[in-house]
């Protein structure tokens, strides 16, 4: 049986590739964007989101391109094939943890919560 | 706006090995963010030099940044990662590759169904244009057998320098570099006839060793000029520093 070492393992790149499933984005916008999503819930270092980002299209799960927007240059991160592929086996693993947590809390209410 | 400086978090990152591009694109990227957190902290009603210290508090603090990126080893350039096979290996390649692309070039033109240089000279094929051609393939061959050498010491100092490499592995690869071009030398003359011209490729360092003095004062030669050029960058960079350093 596979262990889970560490149950946040991942949860950067779930949000960021979840939050980018919808369009494309640059980094303070995909940061704003999880803030929103979670609830405000997750709160990523601000700072520290690139390093993942960089590190999921150095993976070929995200490209970039630079865009002018009002006269600033932005890098916006997109998703690609592989990166819709490694998204939905990510949700698969994060659905079966969360059921296994609520299931050991005595309910499966948070395990039907969608992602 | 003035932006804060990402100077030595990408210093530090360069001297850990990661990817200069990397490196440029997260400190570009991490000025534009602190950029709009201050215009949102100002736009929340903060006063600027409020904003700015919220920003900066919010984007993370130089050993948080640089955490993060050295927790990704993908991140870390093939340069930091293999060294030995960039500097020790390389200077291998880069010489037997730029010989023979030189060698296919020559060979190419050597070989194009109209007399090139009957067509420059506007002389049929003769002791005239054969006389020209050697000249111009001397002048090319002279440009790659000196020339070559010292501009694949440059790429290597540039790659290394770039990526911060320790000073030991740039030395090997330029000296290696300098001393295997050094070696090699490209002939060709033409004796007037279709199909009579030689193309001679030597290796000192291949038996019989054909004009070892030659070759070998060439090496020198080219170890002397890349020195020089390096001492007086590295004098360059120390003022700048200084200057720098008086500055702040």
């Amino acid at each position: 049986m596979a262990t889970n070492p560490n149950f946040m393992n991942g949860v950067p790149e779930l949000l960021i590739l979840r939050t980018l499933e919808a369009r494309d984005m640059y980094g303070y916008e995909l940061v704003q964007a999880i803030r929103a999503r979670t609830n405000q819930a997750i709160s990523l270092g601000e700072g520290v989101v690139y390093p993942a980002l960089h590190a999921l299209e150095a993976g070929g799960m995200l490209r970039s391109r630079r865009k002018l927007v009002n006269g600033r240059t932005r890098v916006y991160y997109a998703l690609t094939a592989k990166g819709t592929k490694h998204l939905a086996g990510l949700v698969r693993h994060w659905q079966h943890i969360a059921h296994a947590v609520a299931l050991a809390m005595g309910g499966t209410a948070y395990a039907a919560a969608p992602l | 706006m003035p932006q804060p400086r990402f100077d030595r978090l990408s210093e530090r990152l360069l001297q850990a090995g990661i990817a200069p591009r990397h490196v440029r694109r997260y400190c570009r990227e991490l000025s534009d963010h602190f950029d709009d957190l201050v215009r949102e902290e100002k736009a929340g009603g903060a006063e600027r030099e409020f904003a700015e210290t919220r920003a900066l508090s919010r984007l993370g603090n130089d050993d948080d940044l640089a955490d993060a990126m050295l927790a990704k080893p993908e991140l870390i350039s093939l340069t930091a990662r293999y060294p030995w096979a960039v500097f020790g290996i390389g200077p291998l390649v880069l010489v037997a590759a730029s010989v023979a692309g030189a060698l296919y070039f020559e060979h190419w033109l050597l070989n194009q169904p109209i007399g090139i240089f009957s067509w420059w000279t506007g002389q049929p094929p003769g002791p005239i244009t054969a006389k020209f051609a050697t000249q111009v393939y001397t002048v090319y061959n002279t440009l790659v057998v000196y020339g070559g050498p010292l501009l694949l010491a440059w790429l290597l100092y540039w790659l290394g320098s770039r990526q911060r490499m320790p000073v030991g592995w740039i030395v090997t690869g330029v000296a290696l570099v300098c001393v295997l071009g050094g070696f090699q030398d490209i002939i060709f003359y033409d004796t007037g006839c279709r199909g009579c011209g030689h193309l001679i490729v030597n290796s000192g360092l291949v038996p019989p060793f054909p004009n070892l003095p030659v070759s070998l004062a060439r090496a020198a030669m080219n170890l002397a000029i890349a020195g020089g050029v390096w001492f007086l960058l590295a004098k360059r960079k120390a003022s700048y520093a200084m200057a720098l350093s008086h500055t702040e």
